[in-house]
């Protein structure tokens, strides 16, 4: 009895934890998990895309089975294995405990004491840029000047007060997060508390085309006809930022009043810079909205302005040699600057980093092309660099002496073997 | 015991060529004899320039990339009706196209793997898999032309749609697709000098009605150029649109016309002419984007220059006649020489201003040195010098033997590194920017691998490891240019363009490849190795304790450098892409081989893995490194869309498939251990 009670005591527990956490096993465990994930993450880039199956694999806490809905989307059922989150924090620990905290420090061990802290600076990193890093674009046409990013890939539902010259003044948001977690059918209230109305999704699908009624095809489509229009669900496409988000929304006036009925479908939204957004209109009371499916989009401190676009193929082919783009920068308070934004040499300032990302339309002749800037925020940008740094230096340190070790062994070795003969 | 490891290398080794070789077979044409051309017209000929793939490069490259693909190799070989057998280089082949169609149209050119995709144009079948001459594939010419543009659509539909398999080609319709281009490519080459051939049409006759035929027997396109008045390219296409006028000049005039356009349009594709240098007042009328290399032109768009303005007449009629004057000395051999030495020191003139082709020498130097092939000869006769060296081990002549087999390597490696320098230095560009380069970069890696580990053991593991890495990765590059049928000294993708990047991280991390392959080539040794002793009772314990030594040495050397060159790897993303890391194919697959490397340290200090454990997690991990370096290309997708391949799935899960042979003798081999373990411990416990 006595024993039992040792067993369970505090320390025990505590002493247990201790030892797995900085167990050789664990480590090869969690290891030998991360390559089956990397692999199976790796291969279900081919039919799932890169979007989803880094998301299923390796922003995961754990691995869902799950069942495939009518929309596309998948429901969770049972998690039955760790996801790469939950093992990359396992080895995090592991590394922590194991190869800084417990480990015997000796001259011997100096190296692999350096790299380990090299990876758990590079797996920190990791971390930092995935919750706290940003990204997204800027595409402009030469003379076009914005410091507006648009994401890639979240879109959200706007609502904007239209005053009478036409002129937005704020615009109100249904968030990405709350519009992801709809689905096909599925009715949905948003309260408006600033507005004089309520907005009712009533569908929405991730992937979506609309249709006319006057289309054949129109029959097969499921979904009320708004103006002539149906809005018909797509499967998911492998390449999350070409998928188009529609709903069919109703607007329901605090009021009294019919509800407003519309199909919101963010391929109206722009893709070319020149074009512009064309929001559904309707009128509540005395006020004007428009109301569309945009992009989040977010400002950068500074304004850039695209001076001249350089496209450059290979002589007699059709393989870019080289992009780059002429660009001011305009702050408050500051002089303006005018730089080269190329393949490999990003603008790094104020926080943020504009890499020449890729240019359009694809037929445009050399002069009239927009050029587009990956726009990214990350906190532990250069920590890598520093990371690779450490790691490289204990490893090459850890190899010396090994090889060290293994030259003079095999040479004792031989001359034993030698003076037997 | 340890003489018998080397059988499974040895057929492993051995097994790769025997498809390299399977196309070389006598055909016979209907050709009564066949006239070589003179050595010195076609060393003249092929050290001419040719801007292609977006640079400019000598002619024997460009040869053997057009014919390769034709052929699946550099010679074409034939029999004649008078008895004699020919086999012609590629340099000669395309001398025959260009300036002697009416032969060339008779060589068997185009290799069809399958005799189906010759019945589904309508023409008659040879053996399964054979090659055809242009003038057999003929009356299957317009069947062809329709199913290609049918199933290129198709294909093109494939790609738009994600891969959807309905639209996915087939075998027999790839290979259908495939001839049609390659029909069409080599009707661009057949036709190129169309108007220097006085009226002796290759290609294409059938468009044109009679009259232009007798038309063409008389009329001198370069005389014809030399008084025509100004016309730029859109109303040369509506005058010859337009009705034929009554009277017979009118006629004569209208139908020269369109014999002018349809040679200008026959001869686009070869640039061979540097272009027309400008005057300054002339430059600032054209509208080139700064920074834009204005690049060569082929015979019809010096035709077309000329046509279009008076000023650049002159330097068009000079490359036509100079054209005209090659074509007609191509039955005088020295004529011949004279003519093509000429056109040679014109080319290089201007190239010279322009700074192109300074090294064109030095590429041809490279392909006719065979700097690889004979890497892999002095690999293959050292592998044999060893095998031998087996016969009596120990002895004075196997020391002999073995030292002559270790000298071999090394000269190997030489080759090896030389043809690599030389590659280098032809694009001014470090050792490797594509999938290719990888292939003889790991080879040379593997191989000085090896060596280092014999000097550092003498127990001839190295020297063996090194041998076979050097057979299979030379073997493993012909294979390679041969499938791809590509320039692999081609231009580079704009990301890609950074010396830096290219230095350290491709080079470091192709490194840890090499690394992990060694490994791999030691857990096969050990493994193979054991099995062998295990079944004959002669087993050398000690010895092979010294290869888990070896082996885990390499790992770390692995680790080292896969780690270094994948976060290197990030860093390079993080400034082209903008993120360090993005899940990519490509660094999943490097991330990977450094994960197994961790994996096999982190067992081994737990105590959870073994000598065995050790070798048989170092074929996984050449296992995971052949995924990560051919394996995630053939998937096609993701960032590293330069590197991508395809058709390699079945020779990789052969090689898995071989791989999983020798993992699988480590079963009996840890059974034996355990047993040999669980008698020894009663002992122990009996002693104690």
């Amino acid at each position: 009895m006595a024993t039992s009670n040792t067993e369970k005591s505090p320390g025990n527990w505590l002493h247990f934890l201790y030892k797995f956490f900085t167990s050789f096993k664990l480590a090869t465990l969690v290891l030998v998990l991360l390559t089956f994930i990397t692999l199976f993450g790796t291969l279900a880039q081919v039919n799932h895309g890169l979007v989803a199956s880094k998301r299923f694999y390796f922003d995961s806490w754990f691995l869902w089975y799950s069942i495939k809905e009518v929309d596309g989307s998948f429901t969770p059922v049972f998690p039955f294995a760790p996801g790469g989150m939950l093992l990359m924090v396992i080895l995090f620990t592991n590394m922590l405990m194991g190869a800084i905290v417990k480990v015997k420090k000796r001259l011997r061990g100096i190296g692999l004491l350096i790299s380990h802290s090299g990876m758990l600076l590079l797996l920190a990193g990791g971390f930092v840029s995935h919750k706290f890093g940003t990204d997204g674009f800027i595409a402009l046409y030469p003379g076009m000047k914005s410091s507006k990013v648009e994401s890639y890939r979240e879109w959200q539902l706007e609502l904007i007060p239209v005053n009478d010259a036409d002129k937005a003044e704020k615009a109100f948001v249904i968030p990405t997060e709350a519009l992801n977690a709809l689905r096909l059918n599925q009715e949905k209230v948003f309260p408006m508390p600033d507005l004089p109305f309520d907005v009712k999704i009533n569908s929405y699908a991730a992937n979506s085309s609309p249709i006319p009624t006057s289309a054949p095809m129109s029959a097969q489509v499921e979904g009320k006809e708004i103006d002539g229009f149906k809005l018909a669900n797509q499967e998911l496409s492998k390449k999350a930022e070409q998928n188009l988000p529609g709903a069919y929304v109703e607007f329901v006036p605090k009021e009294g009043g019919d509800p407003i009925e519309a199909i919101l479908w963010s391929g109206s939204a722009k893709f070319d810079p020149k074009e512009k957004n064309m929001p559904f209109q309707f009128r509540v009371g005395d006020q004007r909205f428009a109301a569309q499916l945009a992009k989040k989009t977010w400002r950068v401190p500074y304004e850039i302005e695209l001076d001249e676009f350089i496209f450059e193929r290979h002589p007699g082919t059709g393989v870019a040699k080289e992009y780059r783009s002429r660009i001011t920068r305009f702050e408050e308070g500051k002089e303006s600057q005018s730089l080269d934004i190329r393949m490999n040499e990003p603008m790094r300032y104020g926080g943020y980093v504009f890499f020449q990302e890729s240019f359009g339309p694809p037929d445009a002749p050399a002069g009239q092309m927009y050029s587009q800037f990956a726009v990214a925020n990350n906190p532990a940008d250069q920590w890598p660099l520093i990371a690779v740094s450490i790691t490289g230096l204990g490893l090459l340190i850890h190899f010396c002496m090994s090889l060290n070790k293994f030259v003079s062994r095999t040479r004792k070795s031989n001359k034993k073997k030698a003076e037997a003969a | 015991m340890r003489k018998f490891a080397f059988i499974p290398l040895l057929l492993g080794a051995f097994a790769l060529p025997s498809t390299a070789i399977s196309a070389d077979k006598d055909i016979s044409t209907p050709l009564e004899s066949y006239q070589a051309w003179s050595p010195e017209a076609v060393e003249a000929f092929e050290n001419l320039l040719v801007q292609d793939g977006g640079r400019v490069k000598p002619v024997y490259t460009f040869a053997r990339f057009t014919l390769m693909p034709f052929v699946g190799g550099t010679k074409v070989k034939f029999s004649t009706q008078d008895g004699e057998k020919h086999t012609i280089k590629q340099s000669e082949w395309l001398m025959d196209v260009l300036f002697r169609g009416e032969i060339a149209r008779e060589l068997p050119t185009f290799i069809v793997d399958d005799s189906e995709a010759v019945i589904r144009i309508g023409v008659s079948p040879k053996s399964k898999r054979d090659r055809y001459s242009y003038a057999q594939l003929q009356k299957g010419r317009a069947k062809l032309a329709d199913l290609a543009a049918q199933y290129a659509e198709k294909q093109q539909k494939w790609e738009s749609k994600e891969k959807d398999p309905e639209f996915e080609l087939d075998r027999i319709e790839s290979m259908v697709l495939r001839l049609g281009r390659n029909v069409s490519s080599y009707e661009y080459l057949l036709g190129q000098f169309g108007y220097a051939r006085g009226g002796d049409f290759m290609v294409n006759e059938d468009i044109l009605p009679e009259e232009l035929k007798k038309l063409s027997t008389t009329v001198n396109m370069t005389e014809m150029l030399e008084k025509m008045p100004e016309m730029t390219l859109e109303q040369l296409v509506q005058m010859i649109r337009q009705q034929t006028g009554a009277s017979e000049d009118e006629r004569l005039f209208a139908g020269a016309m369109k014999l002018f356009f349809f040679h200008a349009n026959s001869g686009r594709g070869v640039a061979l002419f540097p272009p027309r240098p400008h005057d300054h007042a002339e430059h600032e009328g054209h509208d080139h984007p700064e920074g834009e290399v204005e690049r060569w032109v082929s015979v019809g768009e010096v035709m077309l220059a000329g046509l279009e303005s008076k000023e650049a007449r002159p330097w068009a009629l000079d490359h036509m006649k100079s054209i005209q004057g090659i074509m007609d000395a191509k039955d005088d051999d020295a004529a011949m020489v004279k003519a093509l030495q000429e056109f040679g020191e014109a080319q290089k003139i201007e190239a010279g201003v322009r700074g192109e082709g300074a090294r064109s020498a030095m590429e041809v130097g490279l392909y006719k040195g065979n700097y690889f092939l004979n890497a892999l000869v002095f690999f293959i006769l050292g592998f044999i010098f060893m095998a031998f060296s087996w016969l009596a081990p120990g002895g004075k002549y196997a020391r002999v033997l073995l030292l002559i087999a270790t000298i071999c390597a090394v000269i190997g490696l030489v080759l090896d590194i030389y043809g690599i320098t030389l590659r280098s230095i032809i694009r001014s560009r470090p050792p490797i920017t594509n999938l290719y380069d990888t292939v003889l970069f790991i080879t040379g890696g593997a191989v000085l691998l090896g060596l280092l580990l014999e000097y550092f053991t003498r127990v001839g593991v190295g020297l063996l490891v090194s041998l076979v890495a050097g057979i299979l990765g030379m073997f493993l590059s012909i294979k390679y240019e041969a499938k791809e049928a590509t320039d692999t000294i081609g231009q580079l993708v704009a990301v890609l363009d950074t010396n830096f990047w290219l230095a350290t991280h491709v080079t470091i991390i192709n490194f840890g490849y090499c690394a992990a392959l060694v490994a791999g080539l030691l857990g096969i040794y050990y493994l193979a190795g054991r099995f062998f002793g295990l079944i004959t009772g002669n087993e050398d314990r000690e010895f092979y304790k010294l290869v888990t030594r070896m082996n885990y040495g390499i790992v770390c050397f692995c680790l080292l450098f896969a780690l270094i060159g994948t976060i290197l790897g990030g860093i390079w993303a993080n400034y082209s892409w903008g993120r360090f890391w993005g899940w990519d194919p490509k660094e999943n697959g490097a991330l990977m081989i450094c994960l197994w490397c961790l994996v096999i340290l982190h067992a081994r200090m737990g105590g959870m893995i073994r000598d065995i454990g050790i070798n048989v997690n170092a074929i996984i991990l050449a296992g995971i490194t052949t995924f990560s370096w051919w394996g995630v290309n053939n998937l096609g997708v993701g960032l590293h869309s330069y590197g991508f391949t395809d058709g390699i799935w079945g020779k990789l899960f052969g090689s898995w498939g071989i791989m999983l042979i020798f993992i699988l003798m480590g079963v009996p081999l840890w059974l034996n251990d355990r047993k040999k373990k669980g008698r020894k411990v009663p002992q122990d416990e009996a002693s104690a």
